[in-house]
């Protein structure tokens, strides 16, 4: 093929993966005016204020992307389970658990900075694969539902958390602020500008997801776990082993959250703060730009810094506007939602295949 | 410890049964006819809400309840034609409109109360609590059930009416025809997309009868996101009750049971540890009752 | 004359004639068979006559009034009834909840009047001569039985003529003693029977007249008396069968050895019971036999896909083979075609590079330290798929967009390129079409000179003669006889598959 060519089917299968998503953007937009205009403001004014206050200026636009952090890294942590069939919905979760532990050992370890930043980070990682196998180990031995064990054990996570931090690990210096105490200077992320959080974290990120998408699609374990969540009887006739494809993937995927918490924690606030994960409901958007990605790592990259710029948008026109800041969640998840529906173009494919509840890879 | 006390508690667990209750029976009919449907969270959120914005506008009790629960009827239906009909992920599906009901219901408390976080007004109608003729006389009994609402006893008025539906009516022994082999169904003539699409809707409704519970049962108030994963404790206690209407009116009243505990506990026990104990309670049970692997319900 | 059905034509968008221009007719009380090879065009004019497709020329006659079904439903009003090769029963319910599903007798108008069903059941039992315990569970019913149910259902449907599509196919050979029993008592009673099958001795054991198809034509319709067996099989393949002989090649050292295994199935049904075979190198070793017999679970076991095995021995060039996960048996030298290429030998939705890469992924042509060199592995395969000759247009494309016999080809390319000790292909031309499966023969046997081990199943006969250098003939689970290439006829594996034994000499 030449290269002429080839960039010309390059450009129509982007088209055709792109044509959904856009529809799925404009209806949630268009969701959003109708809310704007319910508040008494103007859709456009609140809308351009919007983009201009996550990507369209420097200070924004680095907010935006260290938002994008935690986001994406939790994205990362949904598709590589998801994509083997395992439903995680705990990544909020194991993101707790990962980033109390790493605080914890970064705080109360004594040892040269550099050991102990490896240590914390080997604990959280730790933690966070450990709580997600429990979730695979209860439904291999006891076939109980992973989508409700792990949702439970978000709560679970937050509360035991939010008893360390208001007992045992409260910082006696921060008044009635239930925190942890802060972590070391040297242990920390340095940032890049002075001012601003945005710290060498989202660097990290990109080499994560990297990672993720040479794993996901260069590697055995990659290719084992694709074909375990594409159909789990072929994998299994290749001689796949399924139980080791589902710890492997929920660990990676628990360990995953858990970094996520921890560039949070160790590049932009330095301390395990109660609930820090909850408010700003990073899991729950990675679960979207995963799901709007079609749980693509790429893709769920940049859907995420998307999606970080809409919620970092909407709460700078909180502020100055009457519109709360759950009209960008609103947004958001109208456009998951259409995402995933296809409505036209394999509407009449879709009524000769069968929809697997696992099976989320489609249409690309 | 006082047996008036422990009768207390047993109010207080059956009081906080009726919402997961529910939840579990909207999960159970949606099992049968074989949708998995994880929207239940968001059917029952929109309930808690127009209850409480119904009762605001209109002040009246009757319509506030009628609108909770057609409101749940309503997002099911999105849920019936996406997830049912045009056969989108069910995951996917389910957990979008979850998030959109969360925030939506956000931005109206916003929008329409002028409040974030909460919203709570003496001028709010408090359901009225019914307290038996002669019962209430007794001395532990009238603990044990006192400050029900008429919600608390319809709620099992319908799970039995679910159990003789699904049991001995012709109609019900179709929908679960359809949840075991469809194909069979469908060579009698029977419709599986209007069952699926029925019964979800049905969910809906249930749902939004649980969160009218919620919202204006024992209290009369709205929080963002008051359910607090009950739609998904219901779907594990439709999970323990296997699917069966009685057997989910036990496994909801163990769920009640440990919110009350949770509650009564906050005295001697930090608060945090007991309000994860509701979940704990969840994965625990599902862990020791499990039974044989279910079948993986698909709407295909 | 009840049912005629006049100059049927039946052309898919996709052009394929599935049915030309097929008359035929059906006396009241009459049993009719429709015979023909897979294909051949029985099971597309049974569906039209059910409803469940639209003829595209022709008509139908009931009683001499026209008719057009719209479904199934539309059928059964008339009068129609059939008896499906996949049953249409809900395991979890009852044989009355499943006689009456779809006109259940009811109460008040809304309640399942379940007793009343009982009752009816056992009434209509009594009046066909088809006892059946009304308050068994379907999935505690043996296939007899659960069949049983299916022609009660049809029964209570007040269906006049019942079709049977390929009914002993899933039944056990006492079974069918029992099904041909029943369908000769129902045409007593003035029930017209239509039996779509392949099995000519059942035919002349049962039917008055016989239609012949093949191709999608009607070839000829005779009575039964006035023909034999041999002649209908003629008429239904149209040529004589053309055995190219395959090359003799002198067999090698025993490589599969399989010594009284036993495996308790469901139900507490022994499901294989004291099987043995084994074989050799250079040889092509196939298995006969009605599908049922313990076929898949003797597959099974040897390829490590099941586990509860209660006794015996299996080896692979002496080395145990029990115990051991599918891919250590793999790696010992094993290779499997799957008998269906859409559950197992595939994943419809990934790409064809990720299809051919199953079960290979650790070989170091392929892999290094966990990294997979798709590059290599895209040039080798488009190689292998071009020389196996795969029709497709990327390797990008998703496995579900192939043609059954394409597929089929690429699931073959796969396992034989393995060049393993023991390849086991099972069912390896189901519907695939001729060319295809010439291709696939020819390098089974290309393969069997390379020195493999190659067992062979498939519920078509003509394959295992042609290709088998011995035959062994599986009925309820044990070995019931084994022929050499020489001695192997159809007859004689027939009788074998049925449970009998040969009379003039001893296996």
């Amino acid at each position: 093929m030449t290269m002429r060519h080839k960039i010309s089917s390059l450009l129509k299968r982007l088209c055709q993966i792109l044509w959904q998503p856009l529809i799925a953007v404009i209806l949630g937009f268009l969701l959003g005016s109708v809310v704007i205009m319910i508040s008494g403001e103007s859709p456009s004014h609140v809308y351009t204020q919007m983009f201009q206050k996550s990507f369209f200026s420097f200070y924004y636009l680095l907010q935006t992307l260290t938002r994008a952090v935690p986001i994406t890294i939790c994205s990362m942590g949904i598709i590589v389970a998801w994509r083997a069939g395992y439903i995680n919905l705990g990544v909020e979760g194991q993101m707790i658990v990962g980033g109390l532990v790493s605080t914890v050992i970064a705080i109360h370890t004594s040892a040269p900075a550099f050991l102990v930043l490896i240590l914390a980070i080997a604990g959280g990682m730790a933690a966070g694969a450990l709580y997600a196998l429990f979730a695979a180990f209860i439904y291999q031995k006891c076939n109980v539902s992973i989508v409700i064990s792990t949702l439970m054990m978000n709560y679970i996570a937050n509360y035991i958390a939010s008893y360390f931090v208001t007992f045992p690990l409260k910082d006696p210096k921060s008044g009635i602020a239930v925190q942890s105490v802060e972590i070391p200077v040297d242990v920390r992320i340095p940032r890049v500008f002075e001012g601003h959080t945005f710290n060498w974290g989202f660097f990290i990120t990109i080499l994560i997801v990297a990672a993720v998408y040479f794993v996901i699609g260069k590697t055995i374990f990659g290719y084992e776990s694709k074909m375990t969540g594409l159909n789990p009887v072929f994998a299994n006739y290749g001689g796949v082993k399924k139980n080791n494809v589902m710890m492997s993937a929920m660990a990676f995927s628990g360990a995953l959250a858990a970094c996520a918490g921890m560039l949070e924690i160790f590049g932009v606030k330095y301390r395990y703060i109660d609930a820090m994960f909850i408010s700003t409901s990073y899991a729950w958007t990675g679960l979207m730009s995963g799901l709007i990605s079609s749980l693509h790592p790429v893709g769920a990259f940049a859907a995420s810094i998307f999606l970080s710029g809409l919620q970092v948008g909407g709460q700078a026109i909180q502020r100055t506007t009457n519109i709360p800041l759950q009209v960008s969640t609103l947004i958001q998840s109208t456009i998951t939602l259409f995402v995933s529906v296809k409505l036209f173009t394999d509407f009449k494919h879709r009524k000769k295949q069968k929809v697997e509840a696992g099976d989320i890879i489609n249409g690309n | 410890m006082e047996t008036n006390f422990i009768f207390a508690v047993l109010n207080s667990a059956i009081r906080s049964t009726t919402p997961i209750m529910m939840a579990a029976l909207g999960s159970s009919i949606c099992n049968r006819a074989g949708v998995f449907n994880v929207a239940l969270e968001g059917q029952m959120l929109i309930g808690s809400f127009t209850a409480i914005a119904v009762n605001w506008f209109t002040h009246s009790i009757f319509l506030s309840v009628i609108c909770g629960i057609l409101s749940g009827g309503v997002v099911a239906s999105l849920v019936a034609l996406l997830q049912v009909k045009y056969k989108a992920a069910d995951m996917v599906i389910g957990t979008s409109i979850n998030l959109l009901v969360g925030a939506f219901t956000a931005i109206m408390l916003y929008v329409l109360f002028g409040v974030k976080g909460s919203f709570k007004n003496p001028a709010l109608l408090t359901l009225p609590k019914i307290s038996l003729p002669v019962i209430s006389s007794i001395p532990y009994i009238s603990t044990l059930l006192r400050n029900f609402t008429i919600l608390d006893y319809l709620s099992y008025v319908v799970a039995v009416i679910m159990f003789i539906y699904l049991f001995h009516t012709v109609h019900g022994y179709h929908l679960i025809s359809v949840g075991v082999k469809s194909e069979a169904a469908e060579s009698m003539g029977i419709s599986s997309l209007s069952y699926r699409m029925g019964a979800v809707i049905v969910s809906g409704l249930l749902c939004g009868f649980g969160g009218v519970a919620l919202s204006m049962g024992q209290v009369t108030l709205f929080t963002e996101n008051m359910t607090a994963g009950r739609g998904f404790i219901g779907m594990a206690a439709c999970n323990l009750g296997r699917n069966n209407p009685v057997m989910i009116i036990v496994a909801s009243l163990f769920f009640g049971f440990c919110d009350a505990f949770a509650t009564v506990a906050q005295n001697r026990i930090p608060s945090q540890i007991t309000m994860s104990v509701p979940y704990i309670a969840t994965v625990v049970a599902l862990i020791v009752f499990h039974g044989e692997r279910a079948k993986k319900v698909k709407a295909a | 004359m009840l049912l005629q059905m006049k100059n049927i034509s039946k052309l898919y968008k996709n052009g394929v004639l599935a049915n030309d221009s097929v008359s035929f007719d059906l006396n009241e009380g009459e049993i009719l068979a429709i015979v023909g090879e897979n294909g051949a065009g029985k099971t597309t004019i049974m569906k039209i006559l059910y409803g469940l497709e639209h003829p595209t020329g022709g008509e139908i006659f009931i009683n001499g009034k026209t008719c057009a079904f719209k479904n199934p439903q539309d059928a059964m009003a008339h009068g129609i009834g059939m008896v499906q090769q996949n049953f249409m029963l809900l395991p979890t319910f009852s044989i009355a909840e499943n006689v009456v599903f779809g006109s259940e007798p009811r109460c008040f108008r809304l309640f399942f009047d379940r007793k009343k069903a009982v009752k009816e059941v056992i009434e209509l039992g009594e009046r066909y001569g088809l006892k059946a315990d009304p308050n068994l569970l379907i999935k505690n019913c043996a296939v007899g039985l659960q069949q049983r149910c299916e022609i009660l259902k049809v029964l209570y449907q007040n269906a006049n003529i019942i079709i049977f599509d390929e009914p002993s196919a899933v039944l056990t050979p006492q079974e069918v003693d029992g099904l041909l029993n029943t369908i000769r008592s129902l045409a007593k009673m003035g029930k017209s029977i239509i039996l779509i099958t392949h099995k000519l001795n059942e035919v002349m054991a049962v039917a008055d007249r016989c239609v012949v198809m093949r191709g999608g034509r009607l070839i000829d319709t005779v009575k039964t008396s006035d023909t034999y067996i041999q002649e209908l099989s003629a008429k239904m393949v149209g040529r004589k069968l053309i055995d190219k002989s395959i090359p003799e090649v002198e067999k090698g050292a025993v490589v599969l050895s399989v010594e009284h295994l036993s495996q308790k199935g469901k139900d507490g049904i022994q499901a294989l019971r004291d099987c043995s075979i084994n074989v050799h190198a250079r040889e092509i070793v196939g298995i006969a036999g009605v599908s049922g017999n313990g076929q898949t679970e003797l597959l099974h076991a040897i390829t490590g896909l099941s586990k509860d095995i209660s006794g015996g021995k299996i080896t692979l060039d002496g080395q145990n083979l029990i115990g051991l996960t599918v891919r250590q048996i793999r790696e010992a030298g094993c290779a499997y075609v799957p008998e269906d290429r859409n559950t197992m030998g595939a994943a419809l939705q990934s790409n064809l590079t990720e299809t051919t890469l199953m079960a290979r992924q650790y070989e170091t042509e392929y892999s290094k330290n966990g990294v997979i060199n798709y590059m290599k592995a895209n040039q080798q395969f488009d190689a292998l798929l071009n020389r196996y000759d795969v029709k497709y247009s990327s390797l990008n494309q998703r496995a579900g967009e192939l043609s059954g016999g394409n597929l089929q080809k690429l699931i073959v390319a796969r396992e034989i390129s393995r060049n393993a000790k023991l390849l086991i292909v099972a069912e390896p031309t189901r519907g695939v079409d001729i060319g295809a499966m010439e291709f696939i023969h020819n390098q089974i046997i290309e393969q069997r000179s390379a020195g493999a081990a190659i067992l062979l199943i498939s519920s078509d006969l003509n394959e295992i003669l042609k290709l088998s250098d011995r035959i062994y003939v599986m009925y309820e689970g044990v070995i019931n006889g084994e022929l050499l290439r020489a001695k192997a006829n159809s007859e004689d594996i027939g009788i074998l598959m049925t449970g009998g034994e040969l009379r003039d000499n001893a296996s």
